[in-house]
């Protein structure tokens, strides 16, 4: 899975779940605006359920009014009258809130309007009528019933209220309409918009899912190549060790056959020095005996020093010269050959690990060096020092060949100051060996490592390999080693050791 | 050493051999000295055609061994001389540039007699072989057979 196709799906999450804090806000926005309006057209329809009632009220208190006074016109009992007043109490707020209802209504505003003089002159007639019969003038108010002015201003009335209820009865269709196209309307948004949501939760849930078998699919890639790498890495392991031991197997038999031949060189120099000795000695007894020198009587018993003349001597110079150089040389390689030898056998030995008491050990090596330190006027401090499960000899040696080289390469004339201090850090030792010697260039740092280098002014007798053996060793310890170091600033070798080395890890890389 | 006794030198290095030669004739060692290039030309020779080294039986030898052989490793041919009946009793002095101490320790496990690391120095080399030479002068070498 690569970085782009990550990043895509990233986005795409997030305009998911942006997509779905957009549907889910439209839905309540939409809920809300819908169920407010639903309240407004209920509230619309119960106030024209109202407006009837109020008609009816209106149209019942006025036909109770009129029978108060027939039954008043009838019989003038004063009952009636207490009746007529009643309805007519009750009558004007009935009107007062009809036409406060309908005010928004320009219909039914113009309705009342018209049906307003109606009701005052009807109530005007009721009173005549009653005041006349009041005043025991029966038949005046007869006539005027008879009249029927008020039937006919009755029917008026009720076609005007008849036609007021269609109104409202329109409205009241309408506004119903209206209401359940309102609730509809929310009921489908709310279904739609939770339809979407379910299919955003479906997508969110399938891209989940498909990040997850991704991300398991990645899991076994991983612990594939981790197993990978691991059998990789044994390979390489014994690749290694194999290439080590060969190494080994070539250095042993390289230095060993080296030595046959070497041993034939140095026997046939020997027998050539010999030979040099005796015809050397015979051309002497010849130039004496052409030269007829007088002296010859005193050096004839002198067999083992003859005298040379002149370019005789001078031969016999230059052999030995010659010979010296093939001896020096052979020596010399004779040492070569030694040391890698004992570094074949040092890589050949099993190292065993042993709970090591860091400082008694190295206070020990400071003993056996005590001598040259005390020529050298050096001082060896040892610190505190961790102590670690390592092995002893290879430890010893790291040491003591550390010691020796920092005592070797003091500034002369100036009194040696050797230190070691010793630290933990991450289940590793770590131990400083300083000095305030001649130090190191710093481009001379990887060549001092080297097998058969050396490095800076070179008056001390020494092969090149005291280093080399050392960082050999610190590596089969499975640890590592610099070093820090100026010209004439003296030098600080720092070696890193695990604190528990076992043999079985990484043994004989 | 009794005038019976040769010395067989395994040798397959020519110069070593003539070296260890001359310096065995200079402490004053007279005994045959029959040199073998090749640890083969040995073998045939001391345990005769049928190989059984029915033919050395009487005869007092002592056998001079170098370990690097390009043919045969020497220790085989210390540990056929060993085995065999006839030459078991046979001194062997292994006189090689071989000086690792688990090497050592097989040869005399095997019934070497003398070790001698081929010293560099000449000096050295010399006087080792004197002494060797010496060593067989004083020697007392038993006849083969049994």
């Amino acid at each position: 899975m690569n970085a782009d196709a990550q990043r895509k799906r990233a986005v795409g999450h997030i305009l998911l779940f942006a997509a779905g804090l957009l549907v889910l806000t439209a839905i309540s926005a939409g809920s809300v605006h819908l169920v407010n309006k639903a309240r407004e057209d209920s509230r619309s329809v119960q106030r024209t359920l109202e407006v009837e009632n109020q008609l009816s009220v209106v149209q019942l208190q006025l036909r109770r009014a009129e029978s108060a006074q027939r039954g008043y016109l009838a019989t003038l009992r004063p009952d009636f009258r207490r009746d007529f007043e009643q309805a007519m109490s009750e009558l004007t707020p009935a009107l007062t809130r009809l036409s406060q209802l309908i005010s928004d209504n320009p219909v039914q505003r113009q309705l009342i309007n018209e049906m307003m003089p109606l009701y005052d002159q009807r109530i005007e007639e009721f009173r005549t009528t009653m005041e006349l019969a009041r005043s025991q003038r029966m038949n005046d108010a007869a006539k005027i019933v008879r009249e029927g002015i008020g039937r006919d201003t009755m029917k008026h009335i009720d076609d005007l209220a008849g036609r007021m209820r269609a109104e409202e009865d329109r409205l009241f269709t309408e506004r119903t309409t209206n209401a359940d196209r309102s609730q509809a309307l929310a009921a489908s948004i709310t279904g739609i918009g939770s339809g979407f949501v379910v299919v955003l939760a479906g997508i969110a849930i399938f891209l989940v899912r498909r990040s997850s078998r991704a991300r398991d699919v990645a899991d076994a890639k991983l612990r594939d190549s981790h197993l990978n790498l691991e059998a990789t890495i044994d390979e390489r392991t014994a690749d290694l060790r194999e290439a080590n031991d060969e190494i080994q197997r070539f250095a042993y038999i390289v230095s060993h056959d080296l030595r046959s031949p070497l041993v034939n060189i140095m026997g046939f120099t020997s027998e050539l020095e010999e030979l040099r000795g005796d015809i050397f000695k015979r051309i002497a007894a010849l130039s004496r005996a052409q030269s007829a020198v007088p002296a010859t009587a005193e050096n004839a018993t002198d067999t083992a020093e003859p005298e040379l003349q002149g370019a005789d001597k001078q031969l016999s110079e230059d052999f030995s010269e010659a010979l010296e150089f093939i001896k020096s040389s052979i020596g010399k390689m004779d040492r070569l050959i030694s040391a890698i030898l004992n570094l074949t056998r040092e890589g050949r030995r099993e190292f065993e690990p042993v709970a090591i008491d860091t400082k008694e050990l190295i206070e020990g090596i400071v003993t056996t060096v005590a001598h040259q330190a005390a020529e050298a006027q050096a001082e060896i401090r040892i610190e505190a020092l961790p102590n670690i499960v390592s092995d002893r000899l290879a430890l010893e040696q790291i040491f003591s060949n550390l010691i020796d080289n920092a005592l070797k390469y003091l500034k002369t004339g100036v009194p040696g100051e050797i230190s070691v201090r010793g630290r933990t850090k991450l289940g590793f030792a770590i131990f400083e060996i300083s000095d305030n010697g001649r130090g190191i260039d710093p481009k001379d740092h990887q060549r001092i490592f080297d097998l058969f280098r050396r490095a800076g002014t070179q008056d001390k007798p020494g092969q090149g390999i005291g280093l080399a053996h050392v960082r050999a060793l610190v590596r089969r310890l499975g640890g590592t080693m610099s070093v820090a170091s100026e010209l004439h600033q003296g030098s600080t070798f720092t070696i890193t050791l695990p604190i528990n080395w076992s043999a079985n890890r990484n043994t004989r890389i | 050493m009794s005038n019976p006794v040769s010395i067989i030198m395994i040798e397959d290095d020519e110069g070593h051999a003539r070296l260890i030669e001359r310096n065995i004739r200079r402490s004053g060692v007279n005994n045959d000295i029959i040199p073998f290039t090749s640890g083969t030309a040995a073998l045939n020779y001391l345990f005769g055609k049928d190989g059984t080294g029915l033919d050395h039986k009487g005869s007092a030898l002592l056998i001079l061994l170098d370990l690097n052989l390009p043919d045969t490793s020497g220790i085989d041919i210390l540990k056929r001389v060993k085995e065999n009946q006839y030459l078991k009793t046979t001194p062997v002095v292994v006189l090689t540039t071989t000086d690792d101490s688990q090497e050592i320790k097989r040869c005399y496990e095997l019934g070497c007699n003398v070790y001698i690391t081929k010293p560099v120095n000449y000096e050295s080399f010399a006087n080792a072989i004197r002494q060797l030479g010496l060593f067989f002068s004083v020697i007392q070498v038993p006849p083969a057979a049994t």
